[in-house]
């Protein structure tokens, strides 16, 4: 175990140096001028000039890129050209939301993927036509689900709310973990539970119901190859019903690929946030990112590429124990 | 499967929770000091304005900021010493009640309002005028331009600031009027929370202005909030808060704006929408300086040639192009200049002809031509590029057209061969002054001007008409104009208006044509039914 933990460590800063090269490659290749864009049209040439050299923009881009490893080390990602705060500081404002949603999303990625994945394996003719709607559900893209949900659950039905994080009239509490659903709940605030709850709802099942599809599609091929091994028939022969068997004796042997599958998924569900926090107004990473490469922010699109990477990595980690723990097999691998 | 008592026991009672809690959140109507959880003013929602941003704005302090998105907040949060009329570019009163310019033009003397308070209560003197133009020039971030042409600054009395100039400068009372011009800043921020940058942390996300709104929350991606000042000089606003939210999805507002959660779209609404709006909301069109650029690149073929670039007047049915894009939110531009900053300009030598247009394309070197647009929210830009490249395929052009971000377009002056052949823009000057237009974009070192237009002549006259008498400078800029159109170097095309949606009960938009997207808020009113 110890040695799984030591790789994804490397693994981890391996994958944080790459994210940061390719940024930094991106900036010398997207002809952009953010220093002009930040200052502004009529800002006079010296003005240009001098906050280029205050933000170290007109060093080489290696020299450049050595300055951000050193800072990097020591924990300082910069300012933002667009926010003008420290990246650090917007990431602790827009990171919580993002976590929030995304803990959300894989939760209920993860509950509808088993859900479905079950329901898949029985068979018969309601399986079939469960796998041809999933299909279907599988290729429709994302921002279509979230305005599809929006015009129906907003619009049409009036039962949620189409935008932000909770309603605009209500005070946030200022943490302490900033999870507003948790925050809520601490400080005994029932109302901004339950605004929060709806406001969640069509930001997360949009963003869970890809990653759901390819868990249960995943999960369901698994179990239908574990439930023909001999110990089934065995368990089957003592006179267990079918459902007991495919819980109790076939679904933890079979977790193994759909364990792997949710970890990759998780990237699929950082990758939809840009979209789902744009059209949902979740004011979250996504949100920030999206809004800095307008600008060619290249301090915020760095600090929130490294942040969504790191986190990527952090939770491909998490799914290898899991995974360790469902087949001890791995373990010794 | 059945569930058993013991399993549905903490569902029913979490079921229950919810429910109580989904009660408790309809039945929130208490006013009172707003806390953890609770309504900020759900008593008189109706005095609750409502309006979102597509994005962020930078920062609402008015020494650094200078986007367009987030001038509702600092128009409203801050004053200057004077201002533009509603709907013209006649200079009126704002914190100066009145003021003087010497016979040599060189000496400004505003006459401050008395009993001005601040957001922090103090009283507005001449000294935190002159502090917060001091504090405007230290910053030194691009809306200090304005103030660089001063040589001193005096306050004689508490209710008189002098300001003298280095030579004249004739734009500098319309820099006074600027959305982004001075504003006034109490001593909370300038002297209790200077710290070591100027208080360009605290101003990062709090206001210490005389505006009819104080800034009271600056949640950043989410939303800003806006609140009544009860020590305001100025008639009280209508709207007790207004909330401002972050939505960077237009589709997402306008449905937001169909179902009443707000309560006005202040741009970017699909222009081909306008025709078709439900009962409960309307349009309100205003003239502004938002004007739609085709810019050409000659530093390369094929627009190095003139011959070519000028056939490029023929190309395009510029009427037929401003009509189909935006659904009569815009007009064909008259001249180089805005009609009402600078008037009595000769029309535009465009006009459509087939045979000079394939001749030009016919001559150049190459026929395969980059059009470049910017990103904006409505679409109106790709629609215009198409429309565009139509007319120009027909000439006999092979034309792709490509969406890029404005620091791109920034970035392009520093490597003018690999920039696209022509580029869209919509640009505005940043006030109602003929020199506030032509400086950035015609002058060679001009901020706006983005594919490196050059010419020695143009520059001398910008030289010679900021300081000249005012009858002399209007002769200048119009020679620039002149000249500008006559090197085919930069085209006019249309006159954006500002489109506000609003909701029906929603009265009073009151606009400035140089404020671009931008309504006074405290004059808007809910009107009954």
């Amino acid at each position: 175990m110890a040695s799984l933990v030591g790789r994804r460590l490397v693994a981890l800063v391996a994958v944080m140096f790459g994210l940061v090269v390719i940024v930094f490659a991106l900036q010398a290749v997207i002809p952009s001028d953010p220093v002009r864009a930040m200052v502004g049209a009529s800002a006079s040439p010296q003005i240009v000039a001098q906050e280029r050299h205050k933000l170290g923009y007109d060093k080489p881009l290696p020299e450049r890129f050595a300055d951000y490893l050193d800072r990097l080390v020591h924990g300082n990602l910069e300012t933002s050209l667009r926010t003008r705060n420290p990246v650090t500081q917007d990431l602790g404002t827009f990171a919580p939301a993002t976590l929030e949603l995304a803990l959300s999303a894989a939760v209920l990625a993860g509950v509808l993927g088993v859900g479905l994945g079950l329901l898949l394996v029985g068979g018969g003719r309601a399986a079939r036509l469960l796998r041809l709607v999933l299909i279907g559900g599988a290729s429709v893209p994302t921002f279509l689900t979230a305005l599809l949900a929006i015009l129906v659950f907003y619009s049409t039905l009036h039962l949620l709310p189409a935008s932000g994080r909770v309603s605009d009239t209500l005070v946030v509490p200022d943490g302490p973990t900033k999870l507003l659903l948790v925050d809520s709940l601490l400080h005994g605030e029932p109302n901004l539970f339950w605004s929060a709850f709806t406001h969640l709802i069509m930001p997360a099942f949009t963003l869970a119901l890809l990653p759901a599809l390819a868990i249960a599609r995943t999960l369901a091929t698994s179990c239908e190859q574990i439930m023909r091994e001999d110990y089934v028939r065995t368990a089957r022969s003592k006179g267990l019903r079918e459902r007991r068997v495919l819980i109790r004796h076939a679904l933890r042997n079979a977790a193994g690929p759909a364990l792997t599958m949710s970890g990759l998924q998780f990237g699929l569900l950082l990758g939809g946030i840009v979209v789902v926090e744009q059209i949902y107004a979740w004011p979250g990473l996504g949100l920030y990112l999206d809004q800095s490469i307008a600008y060619s922010d290249f301090p915020a699109i760095t600090g929130t590429t490294l942040l969504l990477g790191a986190a990527y990595v952090v939770v491909n980690f998490t799914v290898d124990l899991a995974q360790a723990w469902a087949d001890p097999r791995i373990r010794t691998v | 499967m059945k569930l058993s008592r013991a399993r549905t026991a903490p569902l029913c009672l979490i079921l229950g929770a919810l429910a109580l809690a989904g009660c408790g959140a309809a039945s929130t109507s208490s006013g009172g000091s707003p806390a953890s959880g609770t309504t900020a003013a759900a008593s008189a929602s109706d005095q609750i304005l409502r309006i979102p941003y597509l994005a962020d704005m930078s920062v609402p302090d008015p020494d650094i900021f200078y986007d367009i998105e987030g001038n509702s907040v600092i128009l409203s949060a801050y004053d200057g010493l004077v201002t533009y009329a509603p709907g013209s570019t006649t200079i009126v009163p704002d914190l100066a009640t009145s003021w003087t310019v010497s016979p040599d033009r060189l000496t400004y003397t505003f006459h401050l309002r008395a009993g001005v308070h601040f957001h922090d209560g103090t009283v507005m003197t001449s000294q935190e005028v002159e502090r917060s133009f001091q504090r405007r020039l230290a910053v030194n971030q691009a809306p200090a331009y304005m103030l660089k042409p001063i040589a001193s600054m005096a306050t004689p009395n508490p209710l008189t600031f002098v300001v003298h100039l280095k030579s004249p400068v004739n734009p500098f009372i319309d820099y006074m009027a600027s959305s982004w011009g001075p504003k006034v800043i109490g001593p909370d921020a300038l002297v209790t929370h200077a710290g070591s940058d100027h208080a360009q942390t605290w101003l990062s996300t709090h206001d210490d202005g005389t505006g009819p709104y104080e800034l009271t929350t600056f949640a950043r991606g989410r939303q800003y909030v806006l609140t009544r000042s009860p020590d305001y000089w100025g008639a009280q606003p209508y709207f007790k808060e207004v909330l401002i939210k972050i939505t960077p999805d237009i589709g997402t507002q306008q449905l937001e704006l169909q179902n009443g959660d707000v309560d006005a779209i202040m741009h970017s609404f699909p222009a081909s929408e306008l025709n078709s709006l439900p009962s409960n909301v309307h349009a309100e069109e205003f003239p502004s300086f938002l004007r739609l650029l085709l810019y050409v690149n000659t530093n390369k073929a094929p627009f190095n040639n003139p011959a070519v670039r000028a056939s490029l007047r023929a190309d395009v049915n510029i009427p037929q192009l401003v009509a189909e894009a935006y659904s009569g939110t815009a007009t064909p531009s008259i001249g180089a200049y805005p009609e009402a900053i600078l008037p009595n300009q000769p029309t535009l030598p465009y006009a459509p002809n087939a045979k000079l247009a394939a001749a030009g394309a016919k001559a150049a070197s190459t026929k395969n031509i980059t059009l470049a647009y910017t990103a904006d929210e409505s679409g109106v830009q790709r629609r215009v590029g198409e429309l565009i490249q139509a007319d120009l395929a027909q000439a006999g052009w092979n034309v792709t057209v490509k969406e890029v971000q404005l620091p791109q377009v920034y970035g392009y002056v520093n490597n003018l061969s690999s920039a696209p052949d022509l580029m869209l823009q919509t640009n505005t000057p940043d006030a109602s002054h003929p020199d506030t237009w032509a400086r950035i974009l015609f002058d060679s070192t001009g901020g706006l001007n983005f594919l490196g237009f050059k010419d020695p002549t143009v520059d001398s006259l910008l030289n010679q008409a900021l300081s000249a008498p005012p009858a002399k400078a209007t002769s200048l800029y119009q020679q620039v104009g002149q000249d500008v159109v006559a090197s085919n170097e930069i085209f006019f095309l249309g006159d954006v208006k500002n489109v506000f949606v609003l909701n029906r009960d929603l009265t009073g938009v009151e606009q400035v044509p140089a404020y671009p997207w931008t309504v006074t808020l405290a004059d808007l009113k809910r009107t009954a039914g």
